[in-house]
């Protein structure tokens, strides 16, 4: 089975959408700490919990518990998503009369645990998990608390009596997003080590300062420690605890408070407020931007691509990319679905295979079995019938499901049908065949005249730029539409892989904020530029909006 | 002489074993409270959770929540004297579609001052105001072995949250097996037409007491037996007060909150007559070994003598 990556990242985007609306619409809410829990709970709904939104009280579902109840909106947005009741009900949170109260609460079917006094909500599960054991039902209680929320001693009450209790149906999300209401969590009660100064990165970076696991580990219990916004990550740390037995299971995510909103993020003043109404749509734009960076492996050292997959690894690429040639579609011929089978177990970061081989249909099978998360073929080599084909498979096996275009091929006809379950669309902006070719400049107008098609067409999946993407020309390739972004030479031909692509990020932010200003300048001219910047007040993002704001004659 | 404790385990385990759904929860207090009993005859469904109150009741709460029906028990004074935040946002509010808050039992026991020896950090005298503020509990307070017995039978049939304090000594009988305890029913122990003593737990029997003294000066005294202070039976108090014209009460509380304070505001609004109320009169209590207890009641003036006073006085103020 695949990750079914773009299903729970494109709920998840959903989901944090509708937070920012409700929480908007009711003038208060906590979106800072609905945002860092949001990939946990995409990977929670989206994947792993059995649930029938028809049936909210069907007595084998697994039980969802938020004991950090303030990130109610967070909750209630994928409830939305996963069908339990209308969107348009979200626009009720926290409104005298309505069944989403500005906390959980079981007024709304489907909701677990009245949530909102902090540090309860572990005993409650450790309840609701022990009376699984004594009517011997397998059902899987998941539950999520907050860094802040353990300063409660409740939560190491719950902690020892769960161990004691060896409830391997039991597992915990520590959301770890370092802040609290009054501050970071390493100023006001450290759960880690004293944070002096203000820059909470520096004990992102320290693993050795990291406590927070010792003491959980301390306390009897199976530990495993992630980062919370990687989907790859939650889902594997879901798995193994799902297979540990006699013992509960904590996974310590380490994640961003407002998470995906530039001006929420790491921003302590995001823990319980509310976005202006004026800001929303520049809001919605940002989280519709969002990017991933894919190093390509065969630009690297072909004789030892176990190597240039930890490099990507330390790199911390977003995903893999793994350009399969045969020889016949295009001249080159790098290695096929048994090499990327050999490869499967050094990560968990999603392999994007990218299938340049005469009629995949035949092969594609392979490539699911051999862990592939997204799979891409050209158009070149399918017609209507066979892509239908290898679109049903992938997505029966979740798997990414990813058409590409050639630099001289048109988007035929025959795949409008599919552009709305179209996960991925490569552009590919070199022929494809060789590494460390030039970027085609005629992309860009090609990408322009896309853009229509998929919009009329409700492409809904990420378009990625393939094929001399480099540090000057990926913000114009953001810029065009591009939301996935292939590296080869520029990337895996550097020495220092995680700083390259912290370079091309830095770049894609920069067009990010570019876009979001001009939008903003056109939704409201000056004011709402002044506004926009006014915002980012963590870090240096301010100065650089504003440099960019004057750069483009926007203030 | 008999003791609430060991009725208290005798019929967990009879009902334990009539209903599968029934679990018993402690907090290092279950030899004490003797439900370690049900845990030898059904250890699956039982759990001792160690020192933490707050995560005694929550635990209850998430057992409730899953179909189970959870007696949490320990001391008056851990429990809503240390948890009522678990008790009040995570048993009483919590109300599933259709019901009002979760199946949960919390049964304690050293209600009181007459927990003696211990002293005041542990005579637990807020219990009866603090439970009965909270919305959709329903406050219990038995006074000998036979309620104790029928009310934890009625706990577990009835849905919903209960708080139910014990005393810590051996009580003497008051009820017999063919009394009746419905929920917001009190009960009328003798009937009197001069004065009304409404009494719960301990101080049931000094009022029978004091009738008794009363009636050998001539002055008839009704005894109700109020051992649902929530909800109260208004009818049989108004009763009371237009029939009797004056109301004395008598708890082990103190006077703020407790059960008289749950009468006088009954009584005033239906048919307001003198009403006095014995109790510990907003002060702490202190230890008091076993054959000490009554001294330390008479310091408060929980006693049948005071009852006594307390009626003659009274009954002066009659409107």
């Amino acid at each position: 089975m695949g990750l079914n990556y773009y299903h729970i990242k494109k709920n998840i985007l959903r989901a944090r959408k509708l937070v920012i609306k409700s929480t908007s619409i009711a003038g208060s809410g906590h979106p800072g700490g609905s945002f860092s829990m949001a990939e946990i709970l995409g990977c929670i709904f989206y994947k792993y919990l059995k649930f029938d939104p028809k049936n909210p009280t069907w007595e084998d579902r697994d039980r969802l518990v938020l004991s950090k109840g303030h990130a109610a909106p967070g909750l209630f947005s994928n409830m939305a998503v996963a069908g339990y009741f209308p969107e348009s009900e979200l626009e009720t949170l926290r409104k005298f009369g309505s069944k989403l109260q500005g906390h959980p609460d079981l007024k709304c079917p489907g909701v677990e645990f009245c949530g909102g006094s902090l540090g309860t909500g572990l005993s409650y599960s450790i309840g609701v998990a022990l009376a699984a054991k004594i009517d011997n039902k397998d059902h899987h209680v998941y539950t999520i608390i907050g860094d802040g929320e353990s300063d409660e001693g409740q939560i190491w009450e719950a902690s020892m009596t769960a161990s004691k209790y060896k409830l391997d149906n039991l597992t915990v999300f520590l959301d770890r997003n370092f802040i609290q209401q009054d501050s970071y969590t390493e100023k006001v009660m450290p759960l880690d080590e004293v944070l002096n100064g203000d820059n909470i990165s520096e004990m992102w970076k320290d693993a050795s300062r990291w406590k927070t696991g010792d003491k959980w580990r301390s306390f009897g219990w199976n530990v495993i420690e992630i980062d919370g916004h990687r989907i790859e990550q939650i889902d594997s740390a879901i798995s193994k605890a799902l297979a540990t037995k006699g013992l509960p299971t904590i996974i310590i995510s380490r994640t961003i408070k407002g998470k995906s909103v530039e001006h929420m993020e790491d921003n302590p003043a995001w823990h319980g407020k509310a976005p202006d109404k004026d800001v929303v749509p520049l809001i919605n734009l940002e989280l519709d931007s969002q990017f991933m960076i894919a190093p390509s492996i065969i630009a690297g050292d072909m004789t030892n691509l176990e190597n240039e997959v930890k490099r990507c690894v330390n790199g911390r690429a977003d995903y893999i990319h793994l350009d399969v040639m045969d020889g016949q579609f295009v001249p080159a011929k790098t290695f096929d679905h048994t090499k990327i089978k050999e490869l499967r177990p050094l990560t968990v970061i999603p392999f994007d295979s990218h299938l340049m081989i005469d009629e995949p249909v035949k092969h594609v099978r392979n490539y699911v079995e051999a862990g592939s998360d997204i799979i891409t073929v050209h158009t070149e080599v399918c017609d209507e019938s066979s892509f239908g084909e290898i679109h049903d498979l992938l997505k029966q096996n979740q798997v990414g499901v990813g058409l590409a275009i050639n630099p001289d091929t048109n988007l035929p006809e025959w795949s409008y049908k599919f552009l709305p379950t179209l996960d991925q669309l490569i552009v590919m902006s070199v022929v494809p065949g060789k590494s460390g070719q030039k970027y085609i400049p005629e992309t860009h107008d090609k990408m322009k005249q896309l853009g229509p098609i998929l919009k009329n067409h409700n492409f809904r999946g990420y378009i990625e730029a393939d094929g001399g993407v480099n540090l000057e020309n990926i913000g114009s390739c953001f810029e065009d539409g591009a939301r996935a972004f292939v590296g080869g030479s520029a990337i895996i031909g550097q020495s220092d892989v995680r700083q390259t692509i912290r370079d091309f990020r830095d770049q894609v932010l920069k067009a990010r904020r570019k876009v979001l200003i001009e939008q903003a300048h056109q939704l409201g001219g000056p004011d709402l530029v002044n506004k926009w910047i006014g915002l980012h007040v963590v870090g240096e993002k301010k100065d650089q909006i504003t440099k960019i704001a004057k750069e483009e004659n926007l203030i | 002489m008999s003791d609430m404790r060991s009725e208290y385990s005798k019929t967990l385990i009879q009902i334990g074993k009539e209903n599968p759904n029934v679990v018993v929860l402690g907090a290092d207090t279950t030899d004490s409270l003797k439900t370690s009993g049900f845990g030898k005859e059904f250890p699956n469904r039982f759990f001792n959770v160690g020192i933490a109150e707050g995560n005694l009741v929550s635990v209850s709460a998430g057992l409730a929540a899953s179909g189970k029906i959870s007696f949490a028990s320990t001391y008056a004074i851990f429990l809503p004297g240390r948890a009522v935040d678990q008790i009040r946002n995570g048993i009483a509010y919590p109300s599933p579609p259709g019901k009002k808050g979760l199946n949960v039992k919390l049964v304690s026991s050293h209600g009181g001052l007459s927990v003696g020896p211990d002293g005041g950090s542990h005579q637990q005298i807020e219990d009866i105001a603090i439970m009965r503020a909270i919305p959709n509990f329903r406050v219990f307070i038995p006074a000998d072995t036979f309620a104790v017995s029928k009310l934890v039978r009625l706990m577990a049939n009835e849905y919903g949250p209960f708080y139910m304090r014990m005393a810590r000594s051996k009580t003497p009988i008051v009820h017999s097996e063919n009394t009746e305890f419905q929920t917001g029913k009190g009960i009328t122990l003798r009937d009197g037409s001069d004065c009304t003593i409404a009494a719960c737990g301990i101080t049931v029997r000094m009022a029978l007491e004091a009738a008794e003294t009363l009636q050998q000066e001539g002055i008839s005294c009704r005894v109700l037996d109020i051992f649902s202070v929530k909800p109260i039976d208004g009818d049989l108090l108004e009763k009371a007060a237009r029939e009797t014209g004056c109301i004395v009460t008598a708890e082990e509380h103190n006077i703020f909150g407790g059960m008289g304070s749950a009468v006088t505001e009954s009584v005033a609004e239906r048919y307001p007559v003198p009403i006095h109320r014995i109790g510990a009169q907003d002060m702490f209590g202190e230890s008091a070994r076993e054959d000490e207890v009554s001294l330390l009641l008479e310091k408060h003036g929980i006693t049948s003598f005071n009852m006594v006073k307390q009626v003659k006085e009274i009954r002066g103020k009659k409107l």
